[in-house]
């Protein structure tokens, strides 16, 4: 009976121990954002108050990034991190970009002044124009990050369909801001790089500047105030 | 703690009202302005009321500069008991009078009634129509840091910690300037405790700092698409981007980016490119500032020409700026300390005949939309000690130039016994046993009261006979 007993708690035991089988969810695709179900029915929730009543919007109000959070995000997003070969980067423009010294400024200062704004400006065209410019050269998409999307070898960026533009709009959208670009706006940011891919095919040097094409998107998006903002 | 006087002539409630008034008329007219419409609308204008805050670093020797003494009154021998030794005598060299400057009088004006140290020079001195002089300034304080600490925000530190905003930032924060860089501080501090970052000041350590602000990126993309990233980022924004910018700092940063092209449109950095040779407006700043090489550009004449071109371009409204150091002058020669000080006078006699002989757009000079304060840690010993320097003393003098104070006024003095802080009836000037100190605090009220400022954070009242 002893021997009975034990028997059934070692079992019990054993099955209790026993995790359930996890189910592993695949990585999801580059540039997609998997659609999650409203978990919410009516009824649950209280509604928001009127954004017409709160000056347009509900909830608190964005928040630009401070210098760490920027730094962070230009690489994840670009690839590389903006510091230049003679030193210049990030790291020296991070007081002027409002990191706090404790010396004598104690708070990071995280107001999106025209300093602020200048040197993202040059940060963007830094990073951008070295990532595209190593992106035209590398032949394996999975390698790329401004221009995962394209197909391993291109060379006159016109020839791309439409819906290869916006695949590739709509994966850098995602990419720098965590929001697909749509619509009409999508429509706008197609017809940036189309000129500039056209722009690039008119210039006369060799080899032509087709990193420009991709550079000028990733300038626009890099200081758009969807990357700075949280 | 002394008490603060009550301030009969001031009226709160009239001043209250009317900034009230203001800002809510600049809200409803701006407010539903775009400000693409706006910054296109606006050219880069000056601002109509300007301050520069000059520092001379190290301690100057008030002798040598606005508390000058006498050298056939207070002599050698009489040094055991006045305690003050001019020695004028000890510079030596024919740039420096061995006595206090007299100022020739102006034409139209009255005789100065300020005399003025030997290392202050004539070209400076000249200006003494547009000047008042405050002296028998009571520092509280021998230390460096604590000193101009004290004199940019007013307020005493704590320790050698700062306290309080920079005079230029409780401007900036109060007139909130429509220029691209509100307040400049060049090769100084600047503290902001209580406003937004758009009063904060674009330090920098030197002109080339300054430039790189102003200069448009190296890295530069194809002219053409230059112009499509433009057009670009001139379109009306979507919906996604207006809910970003609705409140708060889209808005903020959509503005300066517009600030950011319109200052780099006008190539504003050329106008500090004080040696090229194909701009025709630099020869004549090369002319006035003395600017012939790097080094003179890199000086404090090149200093004064920034600041200058700063106001006049209408890039900044508060320039804070150390313009000449090397006073801490323990060891060493009087001429030594001279010429360190003569170097600043120079240099500021030349910003104050630029900006009193240039037009603003508002009407008038550049000097009557000007407040300039001129200002040490403190000051040097009266005596000469052993190794033929001077010492950290106490009691300083500071100089106020142009608009919103009283013109050719001396307020205050320092005593002729070891040139000690007097006590004052600070509503008239008065020396008064029973009275008051003079401290920085007093000063930076003057000179936010000259321009209609809020001057509470001081906790004192200005000293209204300096006021114009």
């Amino acid at each position: 009976m002893r021997r009975l007993v034990l028997s059934a708690a070692l079992l019990a035991l054993a099955s209790g121990c026993m995790k359930s089988e996890e189910k592993a969810t695949p990585p999801p695709l580059d540039g997609q954002l998997e659609p999650v179900a409203n978990p919410h029915q009516p009824g649950d929730f209280e509604p928001l108050p009127d954004p017409e009543a709160q000056g347009g919007s509900v909830g608190r109000q964005p928040r630009r990034l401070t210098v760490s959070q920027l730094d962070a995000a230009i690489f994840q997003a670009v690839g590389r991190r903006w510091v230049t070969p003679s030193g210049d980067g990030i790291d020296a423009r991070a007081t002027s970009l409002g990191r706090a010294d404790y010396a004598l400024v104690a708070s990071e200062n995280t107001e999106p002044n025209l300093v602020f704004a200048k040197f993202l400006e040059d940060g963007a065209r830094y990073v951008c124009l070295e990532q595209a410019k190593a992106e035209v050269a590398q032949t394996n998409p999975a390698l790329r990050t401004l221009s995962r999307t394209l197909p391993g070898t291109w060379g006159d960026l016109r020839k791309l369909t439409d819906a290869q533009v916006r695949e590739y709009l709509v994966y850098n959208s995602t990419r720098f801001w965590g929001s697909p670009l749509a619509g009409d706006e999508l429509t706008r940011w197609v017809n940036l790089f189309t000129q500039a891919a056209a722009r690039v095919e008119t210039v006369t040097t060799n080899p032509k500047p087709r990193h420009q094409a991709l550079a000028v998107v990733c300038i626009a998006m890099l200081t758009d105030s969807r990357f700075i903002t949280y | 703690m002394k008490k603060n006087r009550h301030d009969e002539t001031a009226n709160p409630g009239r001043r209250t009202f009317l900034k009230a008034a203001a800002g809510f008329m600049g809200s409803t007219l701006l407010g539903g302005l775009p400000f693409r419409a706006f910054a296109q609308a606006a050219e880069l204008a000056p601002a109509d009321r300007c301050f520069v805050f000059v520092y001379f670093a190290g301690g100057w020797d008030q002798l040598l500069a606005f508390d000058p003494r006498d050298p056939a009154e207070f002599t050698a021998d009489r040094a055991s008991e006045t305690k003050i030794l001019p020695g004028y005598n000890l510079i030596n060299d024919s740039r420096f009078l061995d006595r206090p400057i007299l100022p020739a009088e102006l034409a139209g004006k009255p005789r100065s009634n300020i005399e003025f140290g030997p290392a202050v020079g004539d070209s400076l001195a000249a200006h003494y129509d547009l000047m008042t002089v405050i002296r028998g300034i009571n520092m509280n304080t021998l230390g460096h840091e604590v000193g101009y600490r004290y004199f940019l925000t007013g307020k005493l530190p704590i320790g050698s910690a700062a306290r309080g905003s920079s005079t230029a930032t409780e401007i900036v924060g109060q007139m909130k300037p429509r220029v691209p860089i509100a307040s400049i501080a060049y090769n100084i501090e600047s503290y902001n405790d209580r406003y937004g970052g758009y009063a904060n000041a674009l330090r920098v350590s030197r002109r080339d700092d300054l430039l790189l602000t102003l200069r448009a990126s190296n890295d530069k993309l194809d002219s053409e698409i230059e112009k499509q990233l433009l057009d670009f980022r001139g379109q009306p924004v979507t919906c996604e981007e207006a809910a970003y910018g609705a409140r708060g700092v889209g808005t903020t940063y959509g503005n300066s980016q517009e600030q950011m092209r319109l200052v780099q449109s006008q190539g504003l950095d050329q106008a500090f490119n004080f040696l090229s040779t194909t701009n025709p407006e630099m020869a004549a700043v090369r002319a006035r500032y003395g600017l012939d090489n790097q080094a003179a550009v890199d000086g404090e004449r090149g200093r004064a020409a920034l600041v200058a071109t700063a106001l006049k371009k209408g890039i900044a409204q508060c320039v804070t700026i150390n313009l000449t150091g090397n006073l801490d002058t323990h060891f060493g020669t009087q001429l030594t300390h001279a010429n360190n000080q003569r170097r600043g006078f120079d240099a500021l006699a030349n910003l104050v005949a630029d900006l009193r002989e240039s037009d603003h757009p508002s009407g008038g000079k550049f000097i009557d939309h000007t407040t300039i304060m001129v200002f040490s840690e403190f000051s040097r010993t009266p005596l000469i000690n052993a190794a033929g320097g001077r010492d950290h003393h106490l009691c300083n003098s500071c100089l106020l130039i142009g608009a919103g104070i009283k013109h050719n006024y001396v307020f205050g003095r320092s005593g002729d016994i070891g040139m000690s802080p007097g006590t004052f009836d600070l509503r008239t000037g008065a020396a008064d046993p029973n009275g008051e100190n003079i401290f920085p605090e007093h000063v930076i009220a003057t000179v936010l009261a000259s321009a209609g400022l809020d001057y509470s954070i001081t906790r004192v009242d200005p000293l209204r006979p300096i006021l114009a």
